[in-house]
């Protein structure tokens, strides 16, 4: 289990653990991988694009994700993210953390 | 995990070459998200202003969000470290003014520091350039007084045999005058006997060549020498050059082995160095203290085992030969103590003055940093609305700060490395010169590490003050606080101007009590005439001048041709002159002889019949020596000199033969024989020796112009021709300038003996330039840092009554509208500048009062309170300062009005 920096970075944490995911399924752009969070989220999750665009530059100062400049479906310019294996493995093991953590918040929250 | 973190910080490095492509494209990515952003907006309905509003917003800051991109692939602390540097050194070129007084104060403190930390630390603290020099002593021998007295050979042998704490000594005599011929120019030279492990002792090897090899120091071996790189270079052009060579010393030859390093310089400024002749016989039995000793510790063993172990050597040949050594004890002391003793207590003088000078400097830029702050509060505030943190300000302000200290260390250190080369060539200075004087690294480091400080003292006095208030409260203050006119800044200010002021007066004190101890010094009445008096030494080589007959011929023939030289009014041989005394005896009335008391103290002169006319001493009773006495004192001391060069051992009973007579001074005469004419009287020299007085001559000064005047005998130098350690002066009144006899004086010695030279050729006020040296140089370099202080104190007070004037510009016009007169506002800014100097003045006055106690010591003629000097130099103080108050407050009378109500 990848022990954590700080505490205060659970929240950082946390969005680049839904980056990843966004990923998992494709490369995408910045925007979209905003979008795909927002949507998939029922309309809960609202990322802050002044918080993703660092986190997509730090996970790929990490090696976590890769980056290419293509183009867009509507013809512009635009950066795709998408996962190295390294990145796939942070993903399975991060995702493995939040289910045991969420968990055991549920179960203390349960109790009466 | 430490993989990712290297692949991270190599992807970094990466990044720092593809910065401007990165930043490219994070800006092509930002606009892309707004575009598509904007397009869904247009989508759901939006006008197109509407959509493109919305988009941005919802964006957020565009700024902060890229920047936290950005941080990642810029080093930021070395970006934003670079950013300051830029912007401080703007800042500082926009206000030419403020930074050249500011950097030149630097610059004066801080260069002024480094140069004379720079000689403390040749002479003081640095490393003695022998190997392992802690563990180096001097072994003296002592007779139950504090003085260090000089080794016999015979003793030195034993306490080889019976110290434990010792790996190795030495012994060596002290320098003698020598005639050198044979290579170029005849020179009298300073040459130095070693025993020939002297070298190997002190771990220092020769530029060339060797050291002396063991067995050099017997006889049939031992005409080698070993040269110094001086002499080296004079006679030989360089040292390679030497090797090999022949050189002829008191007219023996002795091959040339080695050439020392340049700046090996032990002992004194000795100019070749030979072996002793170790024999016993040669040496010297007990009791013939003539050698110095030098040791070496055993690894582990301290100075006090070691002390403790001489003294129970001591004690032990005390007990063996009573006859020599009852009194004698032994004193162990460091090298370096031995080296650096004298001038320590000159050189901390020195350091406290010159830390009081980078003290005024400092005070002064301070002042000028923090009116400066003042002003900057808005442009502080405005910056941490637009988003620097606190730390970042502070970084700038240090930054700055630091930037400035550095800029006046650099030219500060310039004008240090000036000033050190003038000290290390000018050979009046008197100083140890083991090591040169030179700026090296830890000088560096020393001026470095004080620019640090300065600078982050003064970086932080107004990040201090900035990061206090409250931001709003910084944008909307009154005019008045701003301006720095009021509150505790204003009180900060002043009490800085004040400690300046203060400061500079105690310089100026110390300095005006050192001059006038020079002007007394140099007018003292020294009880001998010193106007057209020349002085020259004359050494006969042992070799050539063997019997004392010999000798006595040859000066009574040079004096004979000497008086006769066309300009000369008298002329006399004196193995001491006036001032620069060191002989010493010890005087008993008859009967009250006792080796346990010791006796006067008693200064002793080999002077021919002339001296006393020569230089003016009168009789006071009695007459000069008679030829008979001037005979019978050649035969003592000739049969003196036969006893002691066969090995005679120290007397304790009378010879009668050696009966001799002698001059006294009235000092002595009123001490032994207080209410009778001492002429006819008997006294106990050296408690074996009767002396009867034929003479009593008025006081002169022995050993130097500060020294007391002491009793002192003087015999007819015809006793004692043989004198290596003080050989003969020739002495000449004339009538003219007496350097025109000089040519004359050289064609007599030539004419005797055409290898023999002059040796230091001095006038009489030469001699006392001479002996003023030390004073000299404190009264100079405390004068010239009194000047500074001075200079920049009245800088300092400038600065502040300049920057305040600026400040109450409005106020003044208010003033004048309202009728005050130009006159007015002068008296009100000379008002506000005299109170700061006169609270200066007396806070100094305090202060100097305590402080000048501490020079007591070097002064003479003058109290270290004296009354006039703190009067004179508190009236200029205050003129200086009223000067400097008077510019600034010119210009704020001619302020026009109109101009200063609109001013804000």
């Amino acid at each position: 289990m990848k022990p954590r920096d700080n505490p205060g970075d659970l929240l950082q944490g946390t969005l680049d653990l839904l980056i990843l995911k966004a990923l998992a399924r494709g490369a995408m752009h910045g925007y979209g991988v905003a979008e795909w969070i927002h949507q998939t989220s029922d309309e809960i999750l609202r990322v802050e694009e002044g918080a993703l665009y660092p986190a997509l530059h730090r996970l790929e100062l990490r090696g976590l994700l890769d980056s290419e400049w293509g183009f867009s479906d509507n013809n512009r310019r635009a950066k795709y993210y998408s996962l190295t294996a390294a990145g796939r493995k942070q993903l399975s093991e991060e995702t493995e953390f939040w289910r045991r953590m969420s968990g055991a918040v549920a179960r203390i929250l349960q109790t009466a | 995990m430490s993989s990712e973190v290297l692949n991270k910080f190599v992807r970094r490095l990466r990044t720092l070459f593809k910065r401007r492509e990165l930043d490219r494209d994070l800006g092509d990515e930002v606009a892309f998200h707004l575009a598509m952003r904007e397009r869904k907006n247009l989508d759901t309905g939006m006008n197109p202003e509407d959509a493109r509003h919305a988009a941005r917003r919802s964006f957020g800051n565009v700024t902060q969000a890229t920047q936290k991109s950005r941080a990642l692939w810029t080093f930021e602390t070395f970006e934003g470290f670079f950013q300051d540097v830029r912007f401080g050194a703007r800042m500082l070129r926009k206000n030419p003014g403020f930074t050249a007084v500011a950097i030149l104060t630097l610059a004066l403190g801080i260069g002024a520091n480094s140069a004379i930390f720079s000689v403390i630390n040749s002479v003081l603290l640095q490393r003695l350039p022998f190997a392992d020099p802690d563990r180096l002593v001097r072994i003296y021998a002592t007779q139950n007084t504090p003085a260090n007295l000089p080794v016999s050979g015979e003793d030195y042998f034993d306490w080889q045999k019976l110290a434990q704490s010792f790996e190795s000594m030495s012994i060596y005599g002290p320098p003698q005058s020598y005639n050198a011929s044979g290579a170029g120019d005849p020179e009298t030279i300073s040459v130095d006997r070693t025993e020939a492990n002297f070298f190997s002792l002190l771990g220092i090897q020769p530029q060339v060549g060797r050291a002396f090899g063991q067995g050099e120091d017997r006889k049939g071996n031992n005409q080698v020498a070993i040269l110094s790189a001086g002499f080296a270079a004079r006679h030989f052009g360089n040292a390679g050059e030497a090797l090999g060579k022949v050189v002829r010393l008191d007219f023996q030859p002795y091959t040339v082995i080695g050439v020392m390093p340049g700046k090996f310089n032990y002992p004194e400024a000795v100019d070749a160095w030979i072996p002793l002749d170790m024999s016993l016989e040669v040496l010297g039995r007990r009791g013939n203290y003539s050698y110095r000793a030098l040791a070496r510790l055993k690894r582990g063993v301290t100075l006090a085992q070691a002390r403790a172990d001489m003294a129970a050597v001591a004690s032990n040949l005390a007990r063996e030969f009573p006859v020599t050594n009852a009194n004698e004890g032994t004193r162990v002391i460091p090298f370096k103590e031995v080296l650096t003793g004298e001038s320590r207590p000159q050189l901390l003088v020195l350091l406290g003055t010159v830390a009081l000078v980078l003290l005024v400097a400092c005070t002064n830029v301070a002042n000028l940093l923090l009116a400066r702050a003042t002003g900057r509060q808005r442009e502080m505030a405005l910056r941490t609305a637009l988003g620097a943190s606190q730390s970042r300000l502070l970084r700038q302000l240090l930054t700055e700060g630091v930037l400035l200290s550095f800029a006046g260390g650099a030219v500060g250190l310039t004008g240090a490395w000036w000033l050190v080369k003038f000290a290390q060539s000018a050979k009046q200075l008197p100083l140890p010169r083991q090591n040169p004087i030179q700026l090296d690294p830890i000088v560096l480091l020393f001026t470095i590490c004080a620019c640090l400080l300065v600078g982050v003292l003064f970086g932080l006095a107004p990040a201090l003050e900035a990061s206090r208030m409250e931001q709003s409260e910084q944008l909307r203050s009154s005019a008045q606080s701003i301006a720095g006119t009021s509150g505790w800044r204003l009180m900060l200010r002043n009490a800085l101007v004040v400690a300046e002021v203060a400061t500079s007066l105690a310089l100026l004190v110390g300095a005006g009590l050192l001059l006038r101890t020079f002007a007394h010094m140099r007018n003292a009445d020294i009880g001998v005439r010193t106007q057209h008096i020349l002085t020259a030494a004359v050494v006969l080589p042992e070799a050539k001048y063997q019997a004392i007959p010999d000798r006595r011929e040859f000066y009574d023939r040079l004096l004979e041709r000497v008086q006769h030289i066309p300009g000369v009014d008298a002329a006399a041989l004196a193995e001491q002159i006036p001032l620069e005394g060191s002989h010493g005896n010890t005087a008993n009335l008859p009967g009250v002889a006792d080796s346990l008391h010791g006796g006067l103290s008693v200064n002793v002169n080999f002077v021919s019949p002339d001296y006393f006319r020569l230089f003016g001493l009168s009789f006071l009773s009695g007459r000069g020596f008679t030829p008979e006495e001037i005979d019978r004192a050649y035969e003592a001391g000739r049969k003196s000199d036969e006893y002691w060069s066969a090995g005679g051992q120290t007397l304790n009973h009378v010879v009668p033969e050696w009966s001799s007579f002698a001059i006294i001074n009235r000092t002595m005469a009123r001490q032994l024989w207080p209410n009778e004419d001492a002429v006819g009287k008997v006294f106990i020299n050296n408690l074996t020796q009767p002396v009867t007085v034929v003479g009593v001559v008025a006081d002169e000064k022995y050993g130097g112009i500060r020294e007391p005047v002491n009793a002192e005998q003087y015999f007819p130098v015809t006793a004692e021709l043989r004198n290596h350690w003080y050989p003969p002066n020739i002495v000449v009144r004339t009538a003219i300038e007496p350097q025109s006899v000089l040519s004359g004086i050289r064609r007599a010695l030539q004419g005797l003996d055409s290898e023999l030279s002059l040796f230091r050729v001095r006038t009489m006020e030469q001699v006392i330039s001479d002996n003023m040296q030390d004073t000299t140089l404190q009264t100079v370099l405390l004068g010239t840092f009194a000047a500074l202080g001075l200079v920049l104190a009245a800088v300092g007070l400038y600065g502040v009554m300049a920057y305040l004037v600026t400040q109450r510009t409005h106020e003044i016009g208010l003033r004048m509208a309202l009728g005050a007169q130009q006159r007015d506002i002068l008296r009100l800014v000379l008002g506000r500048g005299s109170k700061l100097a006169v609270l200066g003045v007396a806070v100094g006055l305090a202060g100097s009062l305590v402080l000048t106690r501490l020079l007591s010591q070097e002064l003479f003629g003058v109290k270290a309170t004296d009354p006039a000097t703190f009067a004179a130099v508190s009236l200029l103080l205050i003129f200086v300062a009223l000067l400097a108050s008077f510019i600034p407050a010119r210009r704020a009378s001619r302020v026009d009005p109109l101009v200063a109500l609109r001013y804000e």
